[in-house]
């Protein structure tokens, strides 16, 4: 990830905080992040708000180690350690980047069940950046 | 139709750090009756908290956050000292952007002062749905004693018209100007406390008994009436002595006891207890919940428990399985995670 200016960060926070994707009125494929054109149709269409359940499975990951974070993680990387980053595919069928958190080692697993939650994610500027981390789904029962 | 308690969650972090941990790097934990405390990921906070909490209590309301008219955010630990955080907690969980919104801050009363303005804004008729959500995690010095009980915590209540499961009979209040026990002067980052426990606890004793007992004698019950109630627990020891110049029993503030495994989770604490309670609770039931905000002030409220109550029972993580899953860590993670080093 790269700076994110607060007006464009703005702009986006239904994705962010409550993961609104747009659906495609012409194919219905949801797109996640939003885009002019469908990334299934390819057609300039018009698109509805779509909310996404932020149920999924983790389809892979990596680990972010010492000294590979990008700037705004590496306070996080520095006081809380490495932290996993994982493509996650949700029940939707689309597939979505995003943290592992509140995880143990052996939750870290491709197919294991996944659903979001709302975290910081870094600060900058002294402006608290939210959006959408996944956690394992396990003891706890998931949200409805 | 009917106006009260429509559904309730809870958000405890599942980080814990335990009093054998302070002892070692302390020689002492100085939280009486708390054995293991509640702490922030690194990626939590109090907005972070509400949100989950909040959204658990829609779904145990089966409100969808499009109808809500209010959102009131109570915290004495609001990353912002100046900007709205109730409206990130708005956006979060789905409400739409025609909500009333209500930062309640500075004091550890602030849960229960939301509750009241939240169920006056749906009684008086300006909006059918209020969410209301106190989270908190007080912050002190880690050289200070005052920050040994210092845990983390947050709740939620919807209220509204529909089929409540819990109603708000009645409410009062008390308040008696003190000076000194526990105040953050604006320009500061850590509670402070000038150290005096018998004038602290005075002024405690006196300003929770009396906001108990105007609302005892205002709904003419008596104490024993009473199968649950909440009391302030900034430690594990503060309830039973309200309780006993009270009139009440061990067996009816021992379930709302959250303290010994959360920590002093501020403004949050009342409402957490509260819905420890509404966890085990069975129609018919009497709650009656009081806060403590220094400065001082004091909430009494009293909560009749409806039938309604046993259809949604399970239907999100109580507060039982948001203690169940927990993960130790040590005191130097503790200072780091928390930043204090």
């Amino acid at each position: 990830m790269a700076h994110v200016s607060i007006p464009s960060y703005w702009k986006t926070l239904p994705q962010r905080y409550c993961l609104i994707g747009m659906k495609c009125k012409n194919c219905g494929t949801i797109n996640f992040p939003a885009r002019e054109i469908c990334i299934s149709c390819k057609q300039k269409s018009e698109f509805e708000p779509k909310k996404l359940s932020g149920r999924g499975k983790i389809y892979s990951y990596t680990i972010i180690a010492a000294g590979s974070a990008p700037p705004e993680f590496s306070e996080q990387e520095r006081l809380a350690g490495s932290f996993p980053v994982a493509i996650v595919e949700l029940e939707e069928g689309l597939r979505i980047v995003a943290q592992i958190t509140d995880y143990e080692e052996e939750d870290l697993k491709i197919e294991a069940e996944v659903e979001s939650v709302f975290r910081k994610l870094y600060e900058e500027d002294k402006i608290i950046r939210y959006g959408l981390k996944f956690r394992p789904v396990k003891k706890r029962k998931p949200l409805p | 139709m009917s106006i009260g308690i429509l559904g309730y969650g809870v958000y405890i972090p599942r980080y814990r750090i335990n009093r054998a941990e302070y002892i070692k790097a302390w020689g002492q934990f100085a939280a009486a009756g708390v054995e293991e405390k509640a702490v922030l990921g690194f990626d939590e906070d109090s907005i972070t908290m509400s949100v989950e909490a909040s959204r658990n209590a829609l779904n145990h309301a089966e409100v969808d956050a499009s109808k809500l008219n209010a959102v009131y955010f109570a915290s004495t630990s609001s990353p912002y000292a100046e900007k709205l955080v109730s409206s990130t907690i708005a956006m979060a969980v789905g409400a739409s952007p025609r909500v009333s919104v209500a930062d309640f801050t500075s004091s550890t009363m602030a849960g229960t002062s939301a509750l009241l303005m939240g169920l006056d804004f749906v009684a008086s008729g300006r909006g059918h749905f209020a969410l209301i959500t106190a989270s908190d995690c007080p912050y002190a010095d880690p050289g200070e004693f005052i920050e040994h009980p210092f845990g983390a915590g947050a709740a939620a209540f919807v209220v509204g018209e529909g089929a409540p499961i819990a109603t708000i009979e009645n409410s009062d209040s008390t308040t008696i100007e003190a000076l000194g026990e526990r105040f953050r002067k604006y320009e500061e980052k850590s509670i402070e406390t000038l150290g005096i426990p018998s004038y602290t606890e005075a002024v405690i004793m006196k300003t929770v008994t009396s906001s108990v007992k105007a609302l005892i004698d205002k709904t003419g019950r008596k104490p024993s009436d009473f199968n649950f109630v909440v009391l302030p627990q900034f430690d594990g020891r503060m309830p039973s002595t309200i309780a006993r110049m009270n009139g009440f029993e061990e067996t009816q503030f021992t379930p709302s006891m959250i303290v010994s495994q959360v920590g002093d989770a501020g403004a949050a604490s009342p409402l957490i207890g509260l819905a420890k309670v509404l966890d085990e609770a069975k129609p018919g039931n009497r709650v009656l919940v009081a806060s403590y905000g220094a400065g001082a002030g004091s909430d009494a409220v009293s909560i009749n428990v409806n039938e309604e109550i046993m259809k949604r029972k399970g239907a999100v993580p109580s507060v039982k399985d948001y203690l169940a899953d927990k993960k130790y860590i040590d005191y130097i993670y503790y200072l780091k995670i928390k930043k204090m080093i």
